[in-house]
């Protein structure tokens, strides 16, 4: 670009070659390279595309009936919920709020590392995402699926939910634009757009080469077709995998033209994506730290809540991904450097989790409120002590073994500890909301909160839920980003530096 | 710990005499006699408001502590990341965070006068004095429930013994990380870059923390009623900010030099920093507004009353802090913001404009965070809220403490190369592109 060849005689002047430069004599500690084995194009096209076009293995059917199974328990927990009504979520005087709302900023926390991986580690130009943003992000709009059932129907008359929309005044009745659990429906359907949009056009020039090869796999296919019956199904079967990702690839060619309109849109997005992943959980945050209850009302709550939402999503992309690698033979797309970055941002982020707990009841102390005093001291020693201590040891102790290398080597260390975030991540939420509303201002409201068997149902079900949409996401669309992969690796570095 | 295979070069040959040592030598006196004239401010203090020139001290230090703050986060983050493209930039910060032990130095005198002094009208931290009166009518602050409830964390002693851990911390970083990357140019011994990034890790923590404590004890405290959990993020943000535009600063002068970054620096390097002011500058802007949003919004007497009195005269009429806050929503974040999203803006000298920009308005938040206080008018509680204004001490001050920070930065550059020649990924910022 001539301008900035201006500037750049504007700022050094004449090109004469400083002396230092000639002692420049850089030590040899080499960057781990981002893709082990030193695997060429051809062999990254044909591991990831082989997750889609060999057979469905057994366990696959396995795990998708499981979870099928359990999914069908927040379809039971809905329906009697909606046919006698939200009372059976054990809500009741002080605690209106119980683990709905807990479930909701649990899900929608785990939904904040795919498009953090995707958004903000490509602003930062950290070459390292290019192998979990597309699981990362497929988690994280299942998991806005699962975090949107919750608000939705606590609601109460489910199908009045669309009134949370500021539709024309039909009803002469306007939503509450000052209840942040107003903003939440914007900034939760706006993230989730965004997302499902990012997701989808950074998927387009893998989906474009599972098209590619569709008719040679047909071949492969038929040729291995015994009988007649078996053919038949394959040519069905085929003509709609011909169709399904012929349409979602919408007519990629990857042209120059495509890539550049790629690459643009794609950054477009990421900085779009940016503020969005900020703001969700910043409003979330913003849910609780309106009120002026004791415990809710901190102004560190929304860096706060961000910093635990990006934990808890590397703790859930690190406990899926793990089992993934091994199964699907990853290892050298998703190697240990990857697994240690995770780890890393776990330990940085659980410590800032840590840092907000410390300084949280620091200024309890200190703004000497003798309100805020008691319900932080309620929280580590009142009735709900049990789940403080699960927290802070899930939260703040866990993350701390990722300090050493071993501990990242392990990988089954790294997996339970990595459940351990999940388990500590979902108590935090019950903390913060459970107890500061079981013991409020009035002593003689008090009550222990204890959920209800409709709620742990439901709760459990979506995990089942998560399952069998990951498990879809798995089974038919590209599990990496492998075109983004490719141009990340040594091979695709024509100069032969970095 | 192995080592780079090729000869190891002389210690400093062709770096021996970077020969500005003249020039550096003159901000040392210009320094020392600026702050000679504060503390004349300091101990004669002011008939109208005895504890301003007091003000005006912390006020100057703060400025240059923020930017030292700022440029440690910055080289220890960019450790953590294995940035290669900031290698160059990473050699003038640690020439500029040489100047921690001279700050604690310059802080010193606000330390000992406020816990020695006999008499403390003149230390603006109000608890410090227990026969002052609180303004607002709570008796003198030894009968104040709310001093009492927080007199374990904001006693003398305490006082001390952060200041000394504070200095203690940052120092010991800033020195470490000097010393083992300038052994990396004459040694090329890896083992200074292993060590280097382990202190970064730990360093990241101990310095979160005595950041965000010094800001509770240095400024939250002035108002020691008000309580917020965001303050230490606050400061964080604001010493980023400010570290940031003081590199680019930097960046140019070194740009200019025939023995600094004359021919090596690149466009690209100072469009990658001005995308971090970018980031940097909707990070504070977003802290800043959760912040006065959640107080604002809760509307509790006990908090709201730090922003008032930003706004507000005792009798509900506009003060002159009204307008500082104005300035700092539209002039320190939407101006840099909506500036710093043009490409062309990240580059020479429309980037030098909005690092004095930046700069400029740091300073005002400073002011706005530190100088507004309750100055009682009688023993009823009656009380004024400090005005802006800009003391004489003030002034000094800024310069003072800048000069020493000049010097010691124009020491350090004389002795050192300007680039870290052995590090691992110099050749990665040497060939910076965006």
């Amino acid at each position: 670009m001539s301008t900035t060849a201006d500037q750049h005689s504007q700022v050094s002047g004449a090109y004469s070659r400083p002396d230092v430069l000639e002692e420049v004599r850089p030590a040899s500690i080499p960057r781990r390279p981002l893709i082990e084995n030193n695997r060429s194009f051809t062999w990254i096209t044909q591991k990831v595309c082989g997750i889609v076009e060999s057979k469905t293995p057994t366990w696959w059917w396995v795990a998708f009936i499981i979870c099928a199974a359990i999914a069908s328990f927040t379809l039971m927990g809905l329906t009697y919920l909606v046919s006698t009504g939200v009372g059976v979520w054990g809500l009741r005087n002080p605690t209106f709020w119980g683990w709905a709302i807990v479930n909701f900023v649990f899900w929608i926390g785990i939904g904040h590392a795919g498009t953090l991986i995707s958004a903000i580690l490509c602003l930062l130009k950290q070459k390292w995402r290019t192998s979990i943003n597309r699981a990362a992000e497929a988690m994280t709009i299942f998991a806005v699926i699962c975090a949107g059932i919750f608000p939705l129907f606590h609601v109460g008359r489910v199908w009045f939910a669309w009134w949370l929309f500021p539709l024309p005044n039909a009803n002469a009745i306007w939503p509450n634009f000052r209840s942040p659990l107003e903003w939440d429906v914007f900034a939760v359907s706006t993230y989730g757009t965004v997302s499902i949009l990012f997701w989808y056009m950074g998927m387009i020039p893998d989906l474009a080469t599972i098209r590619d090869r569709v008719p040679m796999i047909f071949e492969q296919r038929m040729a291995n077709a015994g009988t007649a019956g078996r053919q038949a199904f394959e040519r069905f079967y085929f003509g709609f995998r011909r169709l399904f990702y012929g349409i979602l690839s919408m007519g990629w060619r990857g042209s120059n033209r495509h890539w550049s309109n790629y690459e643009m849109a794609y950054l477009l997005l990421a900085g779009l994506s940016t503020p969005l992943v900020l703001s969700v959980h910043t409003v979330v945050s913003f849910d609780f730290a309106v009120a002026n209850l004791p415990g809710w009302h901190t102004t560190i709550f929304p860096p706060y809540f961000v910093a635990g939402a990006i934990f808890s999503g590397f703790g859930m992309v690190l406990t899926l991904m793990l089992p993934l690698r091994a199964i699907f033979g990853l290892q050298d797309l998703i190697t240990q450097y990857h697994i240690d970055c995770m780890a890393k941002i776990c330990l940085a982020t659980g410590s800032m989790v840590g840092y907000a707990y410390m300084m949280e009841f620091f200024i309890a102390w200190y703004g000497a409120n003798p309100y805020e005093g008691f319900a932080f001291v309620n929280r580590a020693f009142g009735p709900y002590a049990w789940a403080y201590w699960i927290m802070i040891s899930c939260n703040v102790i866990t993350p701390q073994f990722f300090w050493f290398k071993w501990v990242r080597e392990n990988l089954w260390l790294v997996w339970i500890l990595s459940c351990f975030i999940n388990v500590g991540m979902w108590f935090e939420r019950f903390v913060i909301t459970v107890t500061s509303l079981a013991n409020d201002f009035l002593p003689a409201n008090w009550d222990y909160f204890s959920p209800t068997i409709v709620d742990i149902f439901t709760f459990f079900g979506t995990f089942g839920l998560f399952g069998v949409l990951f498990l879809l996401f798995v089974r038919f669309l590209p599990l990496l980003a492998f075109a983004e992969i490719k141009a990340v690796s040594k091979q695709a570095d024509v100069h032969g530096h970095h | 710990m192995s080592t780079s295979s090729d000869v190891i070069s002389p210690s400093g040959s062709a770096a021996a005499d970077r020969g500005s040592g003249n020039k550096s030598f003159l901000f040392l006196i210009v320094g020392l006699v600026l702050i000679a004239l504060s503390a004349i401010g300091l101990f004669t203090g002011s008939e109208t408001d005895p504890a301003r020139p007091f003000v005006g001290w912390i006020l100057g230090i703060s400025f240059w502590l923020s930017i030292l703050i700022g440029m440690l986060f910055l080289t220890m983050i960019w450790w953590m990341f294995d940035a290669g493209w900031s290698v160059i930039i990473r050699r003038q910060l640690e020439h500029a965070v040489g100047a921690f032990p001279y700050l604690a130095l310059i802080f010193l005198p606000l330390v000992l006068l406020s816990v020695l002094s006999g008499d403390k009208t003149g230390i603006p931290w109000i608890w410090m004095n227990s026969d002052a009166i609180v303004p607002g009518g709570h008796g003198t602050v030894a009968h104040d429930v709310l001093y009492q409830s927080k007199a374990g964390y904001l006693g003398q002693g305490f006082f001390i013994v952060r200041y000394v851990l504070y200095f203690g911390v940052w120092t010991t970083l800033a020195l470490l990380f000097r010393r083992w990357s300038f052994n990396m140019d004459r040694t090329g011994d890896h083992s200074n870059v292993h060590r280097s990034r382990k202190l970064a890790a730990a360093g990241l923590f101990l310095c979160a923390f005595a950041t965000t404590f010094a800001a509770i004890d240095w400024f939250k405290s002035l108002n020691y009623h008000w309580f917020s959990t965001m303050y230490g993020v606050w400061f964080f943000a604001a010493c980023m900010r400010a570290g940031l535009s003081a590199t680019v600063l930097t960046l140019f002068y070194m740009a200019g030099r025939e023995d600094g970054l004359k021919g090596i620096i690149k466009p690209a390097h100072f469009y990658l920093m001005g995308c971090i002011m970018l980031a940097f500058t909707v990070f504070w802007a977003y802290i800043s507004f959760s912040q006065y949003f959640l107080i604002y919004n809760a509307n509790i007497p006990e908090e709201t009353f730090w922003y008032n009195m930003r706004e507000l005269n005792a009798d509900g009429s506009k003060n002159s802090w009204w307008w500082v806050s104005m300035g700092l929503i539209f002039l320190h974040f939407f101006v840099p913001f909506l500036y710093l999203l043009w490409y062309r803006n990240k580059f020479a000298a429309r980037l030098r404009f909005i690092a004095i920009w930046i700069l400029t308005f740091h300073l005002l938040d400073l002011y706005w965070n530190i100088v507004p206080q309750k100055l009682a008018e009688d023993s009823h509680g009656h009380y004024m809220i400090r005005p802006f204004g800009i003391s004489w001490v003030d002034v000094t001050m800024f310069l003072g403490v800048g000069a020493i920070v000049i010097w010691s930065f124009l020491k350090s550059a004389a002795r050192e190369r300007p680039i870290p020649i052995r590090d691992p990924r110099i050749e990665e910022s040497i060939n910076c592109h965006e």
